[in-house]
């Protein structure tokens, strides 16, 4: 019986085996002759529904889905048209006139202005709605429509207007939703204004989108395009350096190493939109500047927040933490990869690694050293001990923290490390204060504004100690009137002036330091990708831009073209018969002499 | 773990008739005892879910809100959404009487009702883990009975050697080691298996799709039998190895039986009972999945879903998921005694 036993396992692996080729030869039919892009994704949905969706990957397929009133130039990353073909503004700068590209919709249904007044109101009356881009409808008074002209209304002059991130949705299909906090939008094909339709969704497994042929800007070049999704990242390597993904993003320096010398796949290491940023506890206020939270009374001083910039090699951070695939950061938080807005640190302001000066502007300011090398505040209470608060579970985090600790100690100041999970991470670091020094970074807009405004008076935590969206507790009246005045300012090279004066005072200031830009880090199969168009065009981003440029311009070779991947498919099926096969026999041969063998035993 | 509650059964007692055998009502008594004692390990259960995850560190609104700028208003309204701005002893009776009526809630980050996921992703789980489970007992019973029954042979020191080195090896090395030979494939080696999901994105039809999920087993399976099946062979060949010298074991020899039924129609039986309890302990865990496993080959199973709760955390799901594992293994627990019971004469006359 053991014997039966043994043989149907045997079958049962061998069938499994050359059944992974017939069913690898199989799955290529229904794909023959179309062209699919497959991107891997590490990050899981949050929803299908754009009024809710906040996740990079959700927010990415919604705008390879969903058409905006304008979108970045593919080449300069200033507004440039989208459904909304042209646009005026009042003298005053409170009402906008948007005029709505005629085009269709992807169920053949026009697109009127009135679809984006609907998307608008529906934001501006029903809280639920607001989860994903509530800011960006704060400013508005009222929104019509009239035919094709779609007219906002403002309370207040602002200047990004044009950056508005709200994909317009089509009302007919959308203006039965009553429950919008419970609404999954899991319909299928989608009704769709961008290039791409969605037509499948498996949570946590694939997202399929097809061109859209209503497209206004023209059907895309690729047939299909799959969102692949993997629970971890080293899944996802494997996938795209065994070819069942055609690009991955959102690479760490240790991925990204473990793909740069396959030679199918193309490693792409190029500026990203991404600062890491050290957030300093100055002493923490909410809006209305009552102390809370227990930050160390010394942070307080502007003196002791430059003594740390001073102490910080960031050079040496980019070197041995982010290994090389990182920028050293001379100023705040706008990376250079926005040439338009990115300001650098000069002459006598520029902060470069000197411990020897962070050491002497510390004794100068009276912050004593002790017998055991650690400085004390001036009024000799308390010592120089601050906390480092971290996420769990970040190698590169706890890395940098080990550095920091060791810059640090040269100047006199103890560093201990905090590690938090990130629900705990982000109410200690942006609503109760209990932190001193704490680990953080923003993917900014082709727009800053968003980015400096977390550092205004009006973001820190509401007088109940609840609310906001911090990023550093700062509340400077310099930096306000910056920020409102940038509000006005339309003449665009004028308001650039203004945001880079606003990244001074954050320098300056050191509510936070900024200390590297990190690389946009990805990878594509060469062999299967024919063209593909980063965004912005002369060395940016792919999957990382999150823009639907690259998406759309992406160009592969059809499945049915014996390509690399059906060659090796075809192969691997062989080779898996020729393997499935010597496994039956082998196993067969085995038992048979493990057969005998064991009655002989039993006979002795 | 489960107490017996004898007041608890006279009811289920009663219906037994009049007529049935000593042992049959025995057996019937123990279970319902058995029964009485797993409701209130139920109950508990359910009481400690409620307290253990409002424990848990961090507001699930703030979390929700995932740093963006929120205003007290919004986070007022998120919260009355979930009914957390409630009193916690109303919230509390709310719970219990939701889950009694099998109602776990909604998941803040799926936004759908938790036992629909559940629902969803307890077929992959089971097909997984099941399968796993048949062939990681087949495989250690089997070896453990040939490693037992003849001890200290090279086949006793290389399988029981073998098997404790898996048993060893962290889970997620093994399934990327795996996931890298056997999938990606290394040097003149191709990927054989695929090692994401259950199924391709294009999946075939009919036959084709059987095959597909097959495959897509393999290398999951694999890790998860791996990794486990030392368990069952150590048990399996110590309780042998006890049996090897009793008595009755030499008087079976002695009446001339071949080594071969010796082994199979007397040890083996008496040896089996541990095994036995084990593997009914392990099935109260299959419903939780191989989270580790799950996770590595993207499996949409349980195990994956609990790791999503865990990781945005997603409160309702993390709750709804902990408590169907926790009253699986209860209840197993409580199958694996009941049976027991019937295939052990010591234990029903005790």
């Amino acid at each position: 019986m053991r014997k039966w036993l043994a043989r149907f396992v045997a079958l049962g692996v061998a069938v499994l085996v050359a059944g992974q080729g017939t069913t690898a030869a199989l799955a290529q039919e229904p794909a023959a002759g179309k062209k699919i892009f497959r991107v891997g994704a590490t990050q899981s949905m949050d929803s299908m529904n754009p009024f809710l969706a906040v996740r990079l990957v959700s927010t990415s397929i919604h705008r390879w889905m969903y058409g905006f009133l304008t979108v970045p130039d593919p080449k300069t990353l200033a507004p440039s048209p989208d459904l909304a073909e042209s646009w005026t503004t009042s003298e005053d700068g409170l009402t906008w006139t948007f005029k709505i590209r005629q085009a269709k919709w992807s169920d053949g249904q026009p697109i009127t202005a009135d679809d984006a007044a609907w998307t608008f109101n529906k934001m501006m009356t029903d809280e639920a709605a607001k989860t994903a881009n509530g800011p960006a409808v704060e400013n508005f008074e009222t929104v019509t429509a009239n035919g094709q002209d779609l007219v906002i209304k403002l309370k207040a002059p602002q200047a990004s207007m044009l950056e508005n991130p709200v994909p317009i949705m089509p009302k007919h299909a959308w203006e039965s939703v009553t429950d919008m906090a419970n609404y999954d939008s899991e319909k299928y094909p989608s009704v769709s204004s961008g290039p791409y339709i969605a037509v499948e969704h498996k949570k946590d497994q694939y997202v399929k989108l097809q061109a859209n042929p209503n497209y206004w800007r023209g059907k895309p070049k690729i047939d299909e395009l799959q969102v692949i999704f993997y629970d971890n990242p080293q899944a996802a390597i494997a996938g795209l350096k065994k070819g069942d993904i055609d690009l991955l993003g959102r690479m760490s320096p240790q991925e990204f190493e473990a793909i740069q010398n396959d030679p199918n796949i193309e490693a792409w290491n190029t500026q990203g939109r991404r600062a890491a940023y050290l957030q300093v506890n100055h002493g923490a206020t909410t809006t209305d500047d009552k102390a809370v939270g227990d930050g160390h009374p010394a942070l307080k001083d502007v003196k002791v927040r430059q003594a740390v910039h001073y102490a910080i090699d960031k050079q040496k951070l980019v070197d041995e933490v982010q290994n090389g695939l990182a920028k050293p950061a001379d100023g705040s938080i706008v990376p250079p990869m926005y040439k338009d807005w990115f300001w650098e640190a000069t002459g006598e302001e520029k902060v470069t690694y000197d411990p020897a000066k962070a050491n002497q502007i510390l004794d100068d300011a009276g912050y004593k050293k002790g017998s055991d090398g650690v400085r004390t505040m001036p009024d000799g209470k308390r010592k120089l001990e601050f906390r480092f608060t971290i996420h769990t579970d970040t190698p590169v985090e706890d890395k940098l923290a080990e550095y920091l600790t060791a810059f640090l100690k040269e100047v006199g100041i103890t560093v201990t490390t905090v590690k938090l999970d990130s629900s705990k991470f982000t109410e200690e670091t942006g609503t109760t204060g209990n932190f001193d020094i704490a680990i953080s970074g923003w993917s900014v807009n082709p727009d800053p504004e968003e980015v400096l405004a977390t550092h205004l008076c009006s973001r820190r935590p509401a007088p109940n100690g609840e609310g906001g969206g911090t990023e550093s507790f700062f509340c400077d009246d310099t930096f306000e009137k910056l920020y409102q005045d940038q509000l006005k300012e339309l003449d665009r090279p004028k308001r650039v002036e203004l945001i880079k004066q606003m990244q001074e005072r954050l320098y300056t200031q050191a509510p936070i330091i900024a200390i590297y830009y990190t690389n946009d880090l990805e990878g594509y199969r060469k062999d299967r990708v024919t063209s593909i168009t980063p965004i912005p065009e002369d060395k940016g981003l792919l999957y990382g831009g999150s823009g639907y440029w690259p998406f759309y311009t992406v160009d592969v070779k059809a499945a049915a073209a014996a390509g690399a991947s059906g060659e090796s498919g075809s192969n691997t099926g062989l080779i898996a018969g020729i393997v499935g096969v010597v496994v039956v026999l082998g196993l067969g041969a085995f038992f048979l002499t493990r057969r005998r063998k064991s009655t002989a035993d039993e006979r002795e | 773990m489960t107490t017996p509650l004898e007041s608890t059964e006279p009811a289920v007692q009663a219906a037994g008739s009049a007529d049935d055998s000593p042992a049959r009502r025995g057996t019937l008594r123990y279970a319902a005892s058995k029964a009485g004692g797993a409701l209130f390990s139920i109950a508990m259960v359910i009481v400690g879910t409620f307290f253990l995850f409002r424990m848990l560190p961090g507001d699930p609104v703030r979390n929700l809100a995932q740093g963006r700028n929120m205003t007290p208003a919004q986070l007022d309204l998120e919260r009355r959404r979930l009914g957390l701005d409630k009193p916690l002893i109303d919230q509390f009776f709310d719970f219990v009487g939701k889950t009694l009526r099998l109602d776990l809630g909604t998941s803040y980050e799926y936004k759908r009702p938790v036992l629909d996921l559940i629902g969803e992703r307890i077929g992959p789980t089971l097909l997984l883990a099941g399968t796993g489970l048949v062939i990681a007992v087949s495989l250690g019973i089997w070896q453990g009975t040939r490693a037992g029954w003849r001890h200290g042979t090279r086949f006793d020191r290389f399988s029981t050697g073998v098997s404790l080195v898996l048993w060893s090896v962290p889970t997620f090395w093994l399934g990327l080691l795996l996931m890298m030979v056997l999938g990606v494939g290394i040097g003149p080696i191709p990927g054989l298996f695929p090692f994401r999901g259950i199924e391709s994105v294009d999946a075939p039809d009919g036959f084709a799709y059987v095959l597909d999920v097959a495959s897509h087993m393999v290398l999951p399976c694999l890790t998860l039998v791996a990794v486990v099946y030392a368990q069952y062979l150590l048990v399996m060949r110590s309780s042998l190895l006890e049996e090897v010298g009793q008595d009755y074991v030499t008087v079976a020899r002695a009446k001339g039986l071949r080594d071969d039924d010796v082994r199979r129609r007397h040890a083996v039986p008496n040896a089996l009972l541990p095994t036995v309890t084990l593997v009914f302990m392990r099935i109260g865990f299959v419903v939780g999945g191989a989270v580790t496993v799950e996770t590595i080959f993207t499996w949409p199973g349980l195990g994956q879903l609990f790791y999503e709760a865990v990781r945005v955390p997603d409160f309702t799901l993390m709750q709804g998921t902990f408590l169907l594992i926790t009253v699986a293994v209860i209840l197993m627990n409580t199958l694996a005694d009941v049976v027991y019971h019937i295939l052990d004469p010591r234990v029903r006359s005790a």
